[in-house]
């Protein structure tokens, strides 16, 4: 266990050393402050508005920045120290893949998750002292699971880094990831329904993930300001076709978490928490597999 | 009563490649055994599967009688023939990681890097340290803990007279504290004053192994090298074709 922490105490203090946490925050803040301030500017306003309103205006900034921070940070975690031949002399005083690759991860996930959430603690009380709005459960929600897609990714990051032999494979594959996760899938999924004659889910999942496009944010802003709720109900009757297709994907998941309930987009809580879990598994699973069989 | 240390016909093969052919290879406790033979033998390949940084395709390496684990390592010692450490940080912070996964104190390691001359330049960034100094820190990482089984994989390259003197000095004592050194070397001159055995990898094949006096006697050579480079003239020592790093 203390090896475990020692390797996750270097691994975060690197990245401090580096500048990589340092200019992850102020990315982080900067994105969120703009977002923060102009996320209404395509109905005509600008500022600070309450908790549920910069929750719709964040999804877009979380969804595609934090799974591509977490794979650029996950990426390099092993593969880096496995071409610096560091890795060797690590394992050759008694420290096992295993603990090796948990410290890496654990490592890993204090220099992603510093960043974001001290970018959200501090846009959330700006919004609470500016907006004097109370209800931050919303927001909190969309902390929460920002951080654990960015963990679920960082994760994933980590199985590239042990699948591939160089830094620059690692990173090819690492945004070719982000790529699908972000914007393929999608397609995938409801090309797969369509072609099993469900039109319906299909046009359901377009709809889920049209939600976060700017026209469909600027929609949804457009019913908060008009006090419409049936104008912002942008999916109804979903099924269970449909959760499950969101449940496959973290970030169609994320989505799914955070869009205003009028939106009435429901992943069953069992489902989310069943994703999460096997997304973290699969990752952390397949990457100790991996690890255990690569010849140093 | 098992061995310290025993090879049980040890293969590793990379891809088409026999990198070791069933190795049988027994070291007592408090020997120093030189692993010669020349590039591309096997000698780093059997390092590598004895510190758990290669898979054997088969056979097995046991410690007293019991397969090696990740524990037993923890009480072993490594140097590298080409050390690897983390250029941006300093002498201290490169020796105090590897030595508190060693469970080592910082006690311990200030009085390493002194042994190796290296205290004075220990908040010096290692990417400015010399081959020279880089592989005295690697010794010093080595040394902490106290390591029962040292494996040094060529650590007389580019030392100049003055520390591979101190360097033979050290090793002398770390065997006479009780610890086993399998030490890997082309520097046969350097080994012949240290070393109680001596094996003669050829091919990924053990060629020759006993000790100095044994081989000597059986080879009709007055010096390790010139008994090493009658058992390689015997078994037709490798073509250059089947050199591989």
């Amino acid at each position: 266990m203390k090896q475990i922490w020692i390797i996750s105490a270097k691994e975060f203090s690197d990245r401090l050393r580096s500048g990589w946490v340092i200019a992850c925050t102020l990315v982080w803040l900067g994105a969120i402050a703009l977002t923060s301030l102009f996320g209404l500017v395509q109905i005509g306003r600008i500022g600070l508005q309450g908790y549920d309103r910069t929750v719709v205006s964040l999804l877009n900034l979380v969804q595609y920045l934090v799974p591509l921070l977490g794979l650029l940070l996950g990426h390099d975690l092993l593969v880096g120290e496995r071409e610096d031949r560091t890795l060797a002399l690590v394992l050759s005083g008694g420290v096992t893949r295993a603990r090796a690759l948990v410290g890496k991860f654990i490592g890993g996930c204090f220099a992603l998750a510093f960043p974001l959430a001290l970018g959200f603690v501090i846009s959330g009380t700006a919004i609470g002292l500016s907006a004097k709005d109370k209800a931050i459960g919303s927001f909190f929600t969309l902390a929460l699971s920002g951080l654990l897609l960015g963990v679920i990714f960082l994760g994933l990051g980590l199985l590239i880094s042990t699948l591939c032999r160089t830094r620059v494979q690692a990173l090819v594959c690492a945004l070719l990831t982000w790529c699908v996760a972000v914007f393929a899938f999608d397609l995938v999924a409801m090309g797969v329904v369509v072609t099993a004659n469900s039109t319906q889910a299909a046009r359901q999942i377009e709809e889920t993930t049209d939600a976060t496009h700017v026209t469909s944010i600027a929609d949804m802003h457009q019913a908060f300001e008009s006090g419409d709720a049936a104008a912002a109900r942008v999916i109804a009757d979903r099924s269970q076709t449909v959760a499950t297709w969101l449940a496959l994907n973290p970030v169609d998941l994320f989505r799914a978490v955070n869009l205003p309930k009028e939106a009435n987009v429901a992943v069953p809580v069992p489902l989310e928490v069943f994703s999460i879990a096997a997304w973290v598994f699969i990752a952390l699973g397949g990457a100790s597999w991996k690890l255990h069989r690569i010849d140093l | 009563m098992a061995a310290y240390l025993q090879f049980n016909s040890v293969t590793k093969r990379f891809g088409r490649t026999d990198a070791l052919k069933a190795v049988k290879l027994t070291v007592e406790r408090g020997q120093i055994l030189a692993l010669l033979g020349p590039n591309g033998a096997g000698k780093s390949t059997l390092f590598g599967c004895l510190l758990g940084l290669l898979r054997p395709n088969s056979g097995n390496i046991l410690l007293q009688g019991h397969p090696v684990g990740a524990t037993d390592r923890f009480r072993f010692g490594y140097l590298p023939e080409r050390i690897a450490l983390y250029p941006h940080r300093s002498v201290w912070d490169n020796g105090l990681f590897f030595a508190r996964l060693k469970n080592s104190p910082s006690q311990e390691l200030e009085r390493q890097l002194k042994r190796v001359g290296l205290y004075a330049v220990a908040e010096r960034p290692v990417r400015q340290l010399s081959k020279g100094m880089l592989q005295r820190l690697g010794l010093a990482i080595a040394l902490c803990g106290q390591p029962e089984l040292l494996v040094l994989d060529e650590p007389f390259n580019g030392l100049d007279p003055a520390l591979l003197d101190g360097l033979q000095t050290i090793l002398r004592d770390e065997n006479q504290r009780g610890a086993t050194l399998l030490i890997s070397t082309h520097t046969m001159s350097a080994i012949e004053p240290l070393a109680t055995h001596a094996a003669i990898l050829l091919q990924g094949c053990l060629a020759a192994s006993g000790t100095l006096e044994e081989l000597r006697a059986a080879h009709e050579g007055n010096s390790l090298e010139a008994v090493y480079h009658r058992i390689a003239r015997q078994t037709r020592a490798v073509a250059p074709e089947e050199v591989w790093a």
